[in-house]
């Protein structure tokens, strides 16, 4: 309960923070979803030329889309340090989360709200509501989804930027591993066999961050909800427990940092 | 000119010596070629024939591997030029013997030679390696000067990016419509054949296919008419752009403010 009221404060703050620059809080949320909305524009062209891929069409496209961007804006809104954890780890910046009675990866990952989340939130739901399957139930089920999938994007953050604790300064690799995750989480999942599939829901889990949610929006289905909810439960277990094991290998130069 | 070849220089061997960071971001182009290579040949598949547009599988990919080595390789300039901005640091590089923009520009150059190169290795060899040998030798040197004017052209719009910071807090919103304006018009996901006319249309009225399309496309099928009208588009935007550019430049460096030193 203490946690969760920290973690409270800490968005507010950061709200407020980023609210403190107006112009630039809203030229960044509305410059996310033009951005989102003219990427989308690849796939209606596609879709326009060729209809249908292995059984995915345009509707699918702006339900996997809206989901994986709704997930992504809401990770890196409320654990925006999540994306530079490996910066903090390589370059000694965890003392100043060490120094303090608080949990230090929930403290470290959430003290930084990423403002343009907002927009690729707000983008998701207009996505999911372009996609021709809007309905109130199925509205609660792309919350739940979206939930569920950015569990598993900021847990899957953690992880890999985790790696920084044994290689050092592994930003180049992290940075592969982010964009691999997003790239595959918004394309249809049905072009992917035997291997490349194993490889989506384990190694880079972006399935579980785009096509299963995708697939429990579209009709409730307890199986696909019980295989979303174990990944990000044991991917969520398994990234806390590799941070902390890291953190038992991690130096720093007792720079004087300050923390505004 | 001496002075500007030797800011390449510098910039291209600190470049070289960081490979790693290098190597990780280039490495990035497998990944996306292969994600392309699985959606186009199914598209090939379900289509159930061998050319599409006038592109084989192979030509597909080929381009693809240019033009992804292309927007891969070129350096972030506007979000550094729109830093020095707002941090007041422009101040430093403004009294010095040279010209800022012709410094960026070499500077930027140095850094994309290494970055490119290595991404169009990699990109060859997965490519060559899923759909077979590159097209003919013959278009290449040709090929490497549209890239050089698409890079032009990029560092012009990019430029003028990283100078709205004179006028505005934010300038990255800009830079991701831009990026994702040229993903969309410049062809980068999907060759500008596979559009609609009226969209194929309206991209040719603009700068973008000759940033992508057009040094990609010359490069599958390297046919002289192609070369020509990709170059003439280049230099004609690089006129009106650059024209810009140093017009922007000068009017910004008038309202720039810097306190203390």
């Amino acid at each position: 309960m203490k946690t969760l009221s920290f973690l409270l404060q800490l968005w507010k703050t950061n709200l407020l923070s980023a609210m403190e620059y107006r112009a630039a809080f809203i030229t960044q949320i509305l410059g996310m979803i033009l951005n989102n909305t003219i990427y989308f524009l690849i796939w209606v062209i596609f879709f326009e030329r060729f209809k249908e891929i292995r059984g995915w069409g345009l509707s699918d496209m702006f339900l996997v889309f809206g989901v994986a961007a709704a997930a992504f804006g809401l990770g890196v809104f409320l654990f925006g340090n999540a994306l530079m954890l490996s910066d903090l780890i390589a370059q000694g910046k965890l003392d100043y989360y060490l120094s303090l009675p608080r949990p230090v990866l929930l403290h470290a990952i959430a003290s930084r709200s990423v403002t343009s989340g907002l927009g690729d939130m707000l983008y998701g739901l207009l996505s999911y509501c372009a996609s021709g399957l809007f309905s109130p139930s199925g509205l609660l089920r792309f919350l739940l989804g979206v939930l569920l999938a950015a569990a598993v994007f900021v847990s899957f953050m953690v992880l890999a930027q985790s790696l920084a604790f044994w290689f050092g300064n592994a930003s180049a690799f992290t940075s592969l591993l982010v964009n691999a995750m997003i790239t595959f989480a918004i394309y249809p999942v049905t072009l992917f066999e035997g291997g490349a599939k194993f490889i989506l829901f384990t190694i880079i889990p972006a399935a579980l961050m785009g096509a299963v949610p995708a697939s429990f929006v579209r009709a409730f289905d307890g199986h696909t909800l019980a295989l979303l909810a174990l990944g990000a439960s044991v991917l969520l277990v398994f990234s806390v427990a590799v941070f902390y094991r890291g953190l038992r290998r991690y130096e720093s130069g007792s720079a004087i940092q300050s923390q505004v | 000119m001496r002075k500007y070849a030797a800011i390449f220089r510098i910039q291209l061997l600190n470049s070289l010596a960081y490979p790693l960071e290098f190597l990780g971001r280039s490495v990035m182009v497998v990944m996306f070629l292969w994600i392309f290579f699985q959606l186009w040949r199914t598209v090939y598949a379900v289509n159930g024939s061998a050319r599409l547009e006038g592109l084989s599988l192979g030509d597909t990919l080929w381009y693809f591997m240019l033009a992804e080595s292309i927007e891969l390789g070129r350096p972030r300039l506007a979000q550094s030029i729109a830093q020095a901005v707002k941090e007041g640091s422009i101040a430093y590089l403004l009294n010095k013997p040279f010209d800022f923009l012709l410094y960026q520009m070499s500077a930027g150059l140095g850094e994309s030679a290494v970055r490119m190169g290595l991404t169009a290795l990699f990109g060859s060899a997965v490519t060559w390696w899923m759909v077979g040998p590159p097209p003919s030798p013959l278009g290449w040197l040709p090929t490497l000067l549209l890239v050089l004017g698409a890079w032009m052209l990029h560092f012009c719009v990019n430029a003028l990016i990283g100078l709205l910071a004179f006028v505005t807090e934010e300038t990255t919103p800009f830079e991701w419509i831009y990026q994702k304006l040229t993903f969309v018009l410049g062809g980068l996901l999907i060759p500008l054949d596979f559009y609609p006319r009226w969209l194929q249309t309206a991209a040719r009225a603009l700068p973008f296919p000759a940033m992508l399309y057009g040094p990609s496309r010359y490069f599958v099928q390297p046919e002289a008419e192609a070369f020509w009208r990709t170059a003439g588009m280049q230099l004609a935007w690089l006129l009106a752009l650059g024209s810009i550019l140093v017009l922007a430049y000068r009017g910004g460096v008038r309202r720039l403010v810097i306190n203390g030193g």
